[in-house]
């Protein structure tokens, strides 16, 4: 069993939002429990599966190791009741690929895994480039200083993202707020009542307002599509079919929101933490300066730096083992990202951000048959805007202190001031 | 299969990572010009553990 000071952590939002509070909990767990159960107060006991190896193994077995059985994120015990109860006995409040398992995952992805692919994202390439240069040009313009977070990261790829889908730009501040009101719901500078969540049942309310907010806004979405088809992600979602038939409401309201949310505050953290990281390593910045070939390299130690998504939760559908343990049929794991791309056993030197590190299989897109389907998107983007940038960016340093997100589940840096000089 | 035939590229349906025989993959132990026929049966997906029986060979 892992101690309770460590299981409380790693459930703990705070703890995500202190770094070497939440690496320590984790390094402890891999070097004396890594395949070990946690039973924070106020959940049912789970697996923590905190090594490189054994996220593949797990996530690898997607039939033996199930999304949608229980909760798919970390809850307490007292809200799955209270979820199950307004959910018709389902522990999900969304039912997106993140909750499904087959034979209706690989029928949902389906519909939308081609656009994602990257011969078709090729033809995307030139436009996303061009909304990345918007955003060079605009941090230029705001001189010498700026909250890289808030002006730049957590701009660029929701534009991106919102274009693909349809969305029109004069609502991107609000799916922004939607977004952070999610992954934020725990953060008091972030969550819809802009103050520290007094109980289970104010936070989980927020969570569902946000929610009924989006679902009231991807309706009118899907209404219009099915009327007006574009060339956009909306239109694909809107008039998709499985076997035969339109999505379930349901389920298509949960495509959308998946898309509105994590396809683009994923892509912000990790750009936010590479600028952090560069700010902080200058030698890595001056090597990435001189030799522009290492960008892919810095955009995957990024990723890995960063790990914007920090667990999933899975269930086992039989009796099974993992690391020489017995794993019960029902019994909940924890796949813990950060742990697994910080594992020694799998990464040399794990806490160096180091652009040329080679190689560099992290987990931070999961793995299996649910591994991120934005994966080439978000790549893309990144990449599109460090070509841009770099070769205008003749320095940077952190002015301030940089700032994490207090959330266990989706999150990274919320804040990151930087000093520098462009041209 | 002779040695003229052109070299195919592959991608995995559930990622869409590519394997190209005349570019191997160096990292997954498959040296440059291991045609598709010659990677192992039990090969894996590098980026995400799909099976190699799942993978479409794809114009690029």
């Amino acid at each position: 069993m892992i101690p309770q000071d460590i299981a409380d952590a790693i459930v703990d939002p705070k703890a995500y939002a202190d770094q070497a509070r939440i690496d320590g909990a984790f390094q402890w767990i891999r070097e004396n429990a890594p395949f070990g159960q946690a039973q924070p107060q106020g959940f049912d006991p789970f697996w923590v599966v905190s090594k490189h190896a054994d996220i593949l193994e797990v996530e690898r077995q997607s039939d033996l190791f199930h999304n949608g059985d229980r909760p798919t994120t970390l809850m307490p015990i007292e809200m799955e009741k209270k979820v199950r109860a307004t959910m018709g006995g389902s522990p999900h409040l969304v039912r997106s690929l993140v909750q499904m398992d087959n034979p209706d995952h690989m029928n949902y992805r389906r519909l939308t895994q081609g656009w994602f692919l990257p011969q078709n994202l090729r033809s995307r390439e030139a436009r996303i480039r061009e909304i990345a240069k918007t955003f060079v040009d605009k941090m230029a313009s705001l001189g010498d200083r700026c909250d890289f977070a808030r002006d730049i990261s957590f701009l660029y790829p929701l534009h991106v993202i919102m274009e693909v889908m349809g969305v029109p730009e004069a609502d991107e501040p609000r799916m922004l707020k939607l977004t952070q009101e999610l992954f934020g719901s725990a953060d008091p500078e972030l969550n819809r009542n802009a103050r520290a969540v007094a109980d289970l049942d104010e936070g989980l309310k927020a969570i569902q307002e946000v929610v009924g907010d989006f679902v009231a806004y991807f309706n009118a979405v899907t209404e219009d599509r099915r009327a007006n088809p574009r060339d956009d992600l909306a239109s694909v979602i809107a008039n998709g079919k499985i076997d035969g038939a339109p999505l379930g409401f349901f389920e298509a309201m949960s495509y959308y929101i998946i898309a509105a949310t994590a396809g683009h505050d994923t892509t912000s953290n990790t750009t936010a933490g590479g600028m952090w990281a560069l700010a902080e390593n200058p030698d890595q910045f001056a090597k990435l300066k001189a030799d522009p070939s290492l960008i892919p390299g810095f955009l995957e130690e990024s990723i890995r730096w960063v790990t914007p998504v920090k667990h999933f939760m899975r269930s086992a559908t039989a009796d099974a083992e993992v690391r020489g343990r017995k794993v019960a049929k029902g019994d909940w794991l924890m796949l813990s990202y950060p742990s697994g791309n910080r594992d020694a056993d799998a990464f040399a030197r794990p806490f160096d951000f180091d652009i040329t590190r080679a190689p560099n299989k992290h987990v931070a897109f999961g793995y299996g048959a649910h591994v991120c389907l934005g994966q080439h998107l978000g790549r893309l983007e990144m990449r599109a805007l460090w070509e841009e940038l770099l070769p205008r960016l003749e320095f940077v340093e952190l002015d301030g202190e940089a700032r994490l997100m207090q959330s266990n589940f989706v999150c990274g840096p919320k804040s990151v001031p930087i000093r520098y000089k462009m041209h | 299969m002779s040695e003229a035939e052109p070299f195919l590229v592959w991608q995995c349906r559930t990622c869409g990572y590519i394997y190209e025989e005349a570019q191997g993959d160096p990292l997954e132990g498959l040296a440059p010009g291991t045609r598709w026929r010659d990677v192992p049966d039990d090969w894996i997906c590098p980026s995400c553990g799909t099976a190699k029986g799942e993978f479409d060979m794809v114009e690029i």
